[in-house]
């Protein structure tokens, strides 16, 4: 192998006679080079993205939610959460009341999602209301109140955000909001829309568009009056130890809740997300391998036209004694060479964009990708996939000229013209 | 001599099959050749342009197989012998000189010469230095490091001369080793390669044009119509 090594190395290095070889070989290496750059790049984003995506899909979401089969409500619910909590595995369970509502300032408003929260529980399940930009959620604790409350009595009660839902509707913190319930009231009218008017207390930012556009807190109690169901929740929420085992740890939940409920996971209800992601790293990894084809082709027309090149000096070869066997791996060699070359420059480019783009953040429009950045997660494994499939491409690619190599008859090819 | 010959063409058959659409018929080369040679021989083999003398050297040098008959070198009969065997052979039994020195362009005299000592697998080191005492021995130990186009004629058939014998074989196989070269520069490539035959107790057969250098060699055949006579 040491020969082969000698001669397809000296190949490689060696002017040509004709420019034309050296010039598609250093576009094959350049190929390959681009090819193994772009899918090392793609893949830190795809993976980046990934990552991000559930990072805060996590921040933001409970790993496990309960709720009723029929969606009528938890009622007395402090005796069941308080035993779920000690389910094993769970770390903390918080109560929370969803509600579609419509939310206003003068003309402007937005449809958004309602929930009623206990701000110290749910704090330990999700981290929206770390989030705070603007403001704070320290409004949102509950009041005790000994005397019947009387809404009406009491000041306007507190309501936090989403930063997009806040923009749209144009509320800034210490503004007065108009939520409207479609769940209305009974009235000799008919059925009347309820509505409440709530002082922005605090304004959030997840980063994640999703929530930043549509979720509200309200107390719990407040969320439970404005949907005229006292003491109801409609989901308990839980943070569990183990994330990826968050499907079996929700079969637990379900099974010590008892019949009616149903546990859904954070898995299952990104499960389309995660499934596009999926895809679409597929799809530009195979876009991308194309490059790495079209390299390759340049390296069998560089090795093929090596070949015709350098007949006669296969021939001598041949003649004091190198095998066939030899010549073709001479061949294998210097194709391999070249991707191994083009791959490695490929890698450091790659790499090294990947660190620049992450270390220097490029800014993304929130609303169209969910995150406002572009993120970069080069993997190691990455590197390995991509070199064996640039290096196993460019292989198949040196099949073809390698054999024709071998097969020079040096009889015929040294036959004195 | 009575010792057992080097190597023994027996039958030897060579014709190129019709190419459909030209000319008519096969081309029959030679038909039941016989050739001996003895150790120690130096043979010349004249005759005219196109009768069949590389085609015949080639099937000594197992480059190319015949129609039928066979060549015996030793104890081995390369018509027995599969694709690897026959570069075995060529690369330890024999050594092969062109009209043409066909070094390669990409590599120094030296490496040249090391060439078939490092396809056998040979260690570098070893490998380059022989390399190197045999340059000197075809007069170009200060040629070490040149590549084939920066020497002359003379100079690259030397290298050439060189790169045959490295491997010290038996037989030396040379195929108007002096065509490319003008006439003094023939005369001292010629008068290298007798030197090398005595000095080194090789047996060599040579194929040229020339007939004064012919008549230098122990013995003269001439291919004509497809046989081999003596010449005088
Ligand atoms: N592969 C082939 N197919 C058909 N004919 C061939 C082939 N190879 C050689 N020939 C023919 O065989 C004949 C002998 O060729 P060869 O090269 O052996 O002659 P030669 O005696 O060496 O001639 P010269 O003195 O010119 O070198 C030529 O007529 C050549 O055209
Ligand atoms: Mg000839």
């Amino acid at each position: 192998m040491r020969f082969e090594l000698f001669i397809a190395a000296r190949y490689l290095r060696a002017k040509r006679r004709q420019a034309v070889i050296g010039v598609i070989t250093l576009i094959s290496v350049l190929g390959v080079a681009a090819g193994v750059a772009s899918l090392i790049i793609a893949l830190a984003i795809t993976n980046g993205m990934r990552r991000d995506l559930q990072e805060r899909l996590l921040g933001s979401t409970a790993h496990v939610e309960l709720m009723r089969v029929a969606g009528d409500g938890i009622r007395q619910w402090q005796p069941l959460l308080e035993r779920l909590k000690a389910t094993p595995h769970v770390t903390a369970a918080a109560p929370g009341l969803y509600g579609q509502v419509l939310i206003s300032r003068g003309a402007r408003s937005g449809g958004g999602l309602i929930k009623g929260i206990v701000p110290s529980d749910e704090r330990k399940v999700s981290d929206l209301l770390q989030a705070i930009k603007k403001g704070s959620a320290a409004s949102l604790e509950p009041v005790s109140c000994a005397d019947p409350c009387r809404p009406d009595t009491l000041a306007i009660p507190p309501i936090v955000i989403g930063k997009d839902l806040a923009e749209s509707i144009g509320a800034s913190v210490g503004d007065t909001v108009l939520v409207t319930s479609p769940q209305g009231e009974l009235t000799p009218l008919g059925l009347v829309p309820r509505y409440q008017r709530y002082t922005v207390s605090g304004i959030f930012a997840s980063g994640f568009y999703q929530y930043d556009s549509s979720y509200a807190f309200l107390r719990l109690t407040d969320a439970q009056r404005l949907f005229s169901e006292p003491d109801l929740i409609s989901v308990i929420s839980f943070k569990v130890d183990d994330l990826y085992h968050a499907d079996r740890i929700g079969k637990e939940i379900e099974r010590s809740a008892g019949p009616g409920f149903q546990a859904t996971n954070w898995m299952e209800q990104n499960r389309e997300l995660f499934r596009a992601l999926k895809l679409e790293q597929i799809v530009t990894f195979i876009v991308l391998a194309l490059i790495v084809c079209v390299a390759a082709l340049n390296i069998l027309i560089a090795l093929t036209m090596m070949v015709m090149e350098k007949t006669k000096d296969i021939a001598v070869m041949m003649s004091f004694g190198v095998t066939a066997a030899q010549v073709r791996r001479v061949f294998l060699l210097q194709g391999l060479l070249i991707s191994l070359i083009g791959t490695s420059v490929g890698l450091i480019v790659g790499y090294g964009a990947s660190w620049f783009g992450g270390h220097y953040r490029f800014p993304l429009d929130a609303a169209v990708y969910s995150i406002d950045y572009l993120p970069f997660a080069p993997k190691i494994t990455d590197a390995l996939i991509v070199a064996a499939v640039s290096l196993g491409v460019s292989l198949i690619a040196t099949l073809y000229p390698s054999s024709s190599a071998a097969k020079v008859l040096p009889a015929e090819a040294l036959r004195y013209e | 001599m009575t010792e057992a010959p080097i190597m023994q063409a027996v039958g030897l058959t060579k014709l190129y099959p019709a190419v459909a659409g030209r000319s008519a018929g096969d081309l029959t080369l030679f038909r039941d050749l016989d050739l001996t040679i003895q150790p120690g021989e130096m043979v010349a083999i004249v005759g005219e342009s196109g009768a069949g003398k590389s085609s015949l050297l080639h099937l000594l040098a197992a480059l190319d197989r015949p129609t039928s008959g066979d060549v015996h070198f030793g104890d081995i009969r390369l018509s027995q012998l599969n694709t690897r065997q026959a570069s075995e052979f060529r690369n330890r039994s024999v050594g092969y000189v062109w009209q043409f020195h066909y070094l390669l362009p990409e590599f120094t005299a030296q490496e040249n010469v090391a060439m078939p000592l490092l396809a056998r697998g040979e260690r570098r080191g070893q490998a380059m230095e022989k390399a190197a005492k045999w340059l000197n021995e075809v007069g170009l130990g200060g040629r070490l490091d040149n590549r084939s186009g920066e020497l002359s004629g003379g100079e690259q058939q030397r290298v050439s001369l060189a790169r045959a014998l490295v491997t010290e074989p038996k037989l030396l196989l040379a195929d108007e080793p002096t065509g490319d070269l003008d006439g003094k520069t023939s005369e001292a490539v010629f008068t290298l390669l007798q030197t090398l035959h005595r000095t080194h107790r090789l047996t060599s057969v040579l194929v040229t044009h020339n007939l004064e250098f012919a008549a230098r060699c122990d013995r003269m055949l001439r291919l004509r119509d497809g046989r081999l006579e003596p010449e005088v």
